[in-house]
């Protein structure tokens, strides 16, 4: 893990100074290679499987100044300059070696571990729920409910979470299709997944860009930091007992709200830029778009994962407030103290009306 | 015979069958239907009424703009949407070409076939989140309200995911759903396609008769 980590950050490195050095791009020369060589063929090396091509044999004897060699060659097909990898392939040069790098950290890192995060995420909640089962309301519902959010940032949540579960879905099988379709349903059923996840992804994608901006206005109004969150945040929310004050949004609501406008919009201009690659002039870009969509989105849906399992099964009453848009008295009081105070003006310590008529 | 063949060929042949019988069906059902004859004076034309009323529901009066501009915005941008893909959608005129028609007309370009799909798809994934978040219209719908939604959303998302053209079992996918969402058509709630001007009609020429001001 740690050695693919820093596998990453070297990559980013040389993407950014202009490309790998020239031994890591030729790959090692191996005594096969020059046997088949001289018998006429060039293997091509590719990350599953060697390919072989013929090539013209030499004919006669060398002259003084040899043949023309293999570095010309591949010097030419890289467009004459080694180091420049900023162009497009198809405008000047036939290949360039940072997308070696590319694939490598795609496949070695991204696929590989960011890729079954949301797997161990969703394993994490349950050994939680397993272990301290749902979060109860302490004193029960009261009956009593009060307006958590108004229909218009109901409709803008549910348009988001229907928007983003497509795109995550369609995502993951772009991602994980190669290693976990394909050996089991064969190659023709991978490409026919993958073929239909990628034209939903890219259908949705924009969609995603319309509710970010909409959920942004939506609920930017209580989602900024406030002292009594660190409280909160060196109390880890409670989730191992004992209460913990919080106004409208707590630490844990606020920090998955700003990750998800932050790294919501990464994912639209990398989004963007793999939509429409030609408005990318620098191929290293869009490389790099690929390495950040593919984390960004892998944390985006590990994240998700908790955000469901406490806005349903892991909190008692809590799913009321995006469905109904009111929440019980008595979980305002529980969860969101201060909020309560503030919109019913009444202490959080009092007992509601309908248990003081018990 | 491929799949592919039987839900582009025979099965689609029945599907449009059922569809156009049963709309007519239901459509000459409910202009059978008896009323009680009206024997007041009438104040004003009942048949002006009728068309007023069917032109003054495309927008909202300027009270309900605001609370219902989700609504607004959603069904003109699904319908539009959902219209555009179906008349000057590439695939859809070069299937009508192919198996009924012999002729084609204007296409939109790939682009414009992704852009119209999103309007198409953002208006009924609105709609469709406002029925289930308003507690109001949580309280009026009926299953066969999410099936019809659901189905006329799996007919678009699988023709979206067959854009590609890449795999006749795409294709397959979408033509099957579209055959049973033509056989769906006349038996469900997606006869407000067909049935919305004679109701808003019938408001208006109800109104209109008594001089109501619509």
């Amino acid at each position: 893990m740690l050695r693919s980590l820093s596998l990453f950050l070297l990559a980013l490195t040389l993407l950014f100074m202009g490309g790998l050095s020239a031994s890591a791009q030729n790959g090692g020369q191996t005594l096969a290679d020059i046997i088949a060589r001289q018998n006429g063929q060039i293997v091509v090396p590719t990350p599953s499987e060697g390919r072989t091509v013929t090539a013209p044999a030499l004919n006669g004897p060398l002259g003084p100044l040899g043949a023309a060699s293999d570095s010309d060659l591949w010097r030419a097909l890289r467009g004459n300059n080694p180091l420049d990898v900023t162009a497009a392939p198809s405008e000047s040069q036939v290949m360039q070696r940072s997308g070696q790098l590319w694939r490598k950290i795609r496949e070695d890192v991204i696929r590989k571990y960011a890729g079954f995060a949301p797997l161990v995420v969703i394993g994490l909640l349950l050994i939680y729920h397993l272990a301290f089962g749902k979060m109860k309301i302490t004193d029960g519902f009261s009956g009593k409910t009060i307006p958590r959010f108004n229909h218009l940032q109901r409709v803008s949540h549910w348009f988001m979470a229907f928007v983003f579960i497509t795109l995550g879905m369609t995502g993951l099988l772009i991602l994980l299709g190669r290693p976990i379709i394909a050996p089991y349903l064969g190659l023709e059923a991978n490409s026919i997944v993958t073929s239909a996840a990628k034209e939903g992804h890219n259908l949705f994608g924009p969609l995603f860009i319309i509710a970010l901006v909409w959920m942004f206005f939506k609920f930017i109004k209580g989602n900024f930091f406030q002292w009594v969150d660190i409280k909160w945040m060196l109390k880890f929310g409670g989730i191992f007992g004992g209460h913990v004050s919080s106004s409208q949004f707590n630490f844990g609501e606020k920090s998955w709200f700003w990750m998800v406008i932050l790294v919501g919009i990464v994912m639209s201009i990398t989004g963007v830029a793999l939509l429409f690659p030609w408005i990318v002039e620098d191929m290293r870009l869009l490389q790099l778009s690929v390495i950040l969509h593919g984390l960004g989105g892998m944390l985006l849906l590990s994240v998700m994962f908790g955000h469901i399992y406490l806005g349903t099964i892991g909190m008692e009453g809590s799913i009321d407030s995006m469905l109904k848009g009111e929440v019980d008295e008595n979980w305002a009081k529980e969860h969101h103290d201060l909020w309560y105070e503030e919109v019913t003006g009444k202490t959080a310590t009092e007992k509601s009306d309908t248990e003081d008529t018990k | 015979m491929s799949f592919l063949d039987f839900v582009e060929g025979i099965f689609f042949q029945i599907a449009a069958i059922i569809f156009l019988f049963g709309v007519v069906w239901r459509m000459v059902g409910l202009l059978r239907i008896k009323r009680r004859k009206d024997i007041s004076p009438p104040k004003a034309s009942a048949a002006m009424g009728f068309i007023k009323g069917n032109f003054r529901h495309f927008i909202p009066r300027g009270i309900f703009a605001r609370r219902t501009w989700v609504h607004l915005v959603g069904g003109y941008s699904f319908h539009f949407g959902l219209l555009i893909l179906i008349v000057v959608g590439a695939p859809h005129v070069a299937f009508l070409k192919s198996q009924f028609l012999g002729f084609d007309w204007w296409v939109m370009p790939r682009w414009g076939f992704i852009v119209a799909s999103d309007f198409a798809f953002a208006g009924l994934i609105l709609l469709w989140v406002r029925r289930i978040s308003d507690p109001v219209m949580r309280l009026i719908s009926e299953p066969s309200d999410h099936l019809g939604t659901g189905l006329t959303f799996v007919v678009m998302l699988t023709g979206c995911l067959a854009l590609q053209e890449s795999h006749d079992f795409l294709r397959a996918m979408h033509m099957m759903f579209v055959d049973l969402w033509l056989v769906y058509f006349p038996f469900s709630r997606l006869m407000h396609a067909f049935t919305f001007f004679l109701s808003r009609g019938h408001s208006g020429a109800t109104y209109g008769r008594k001089g109501i001001n619509l």
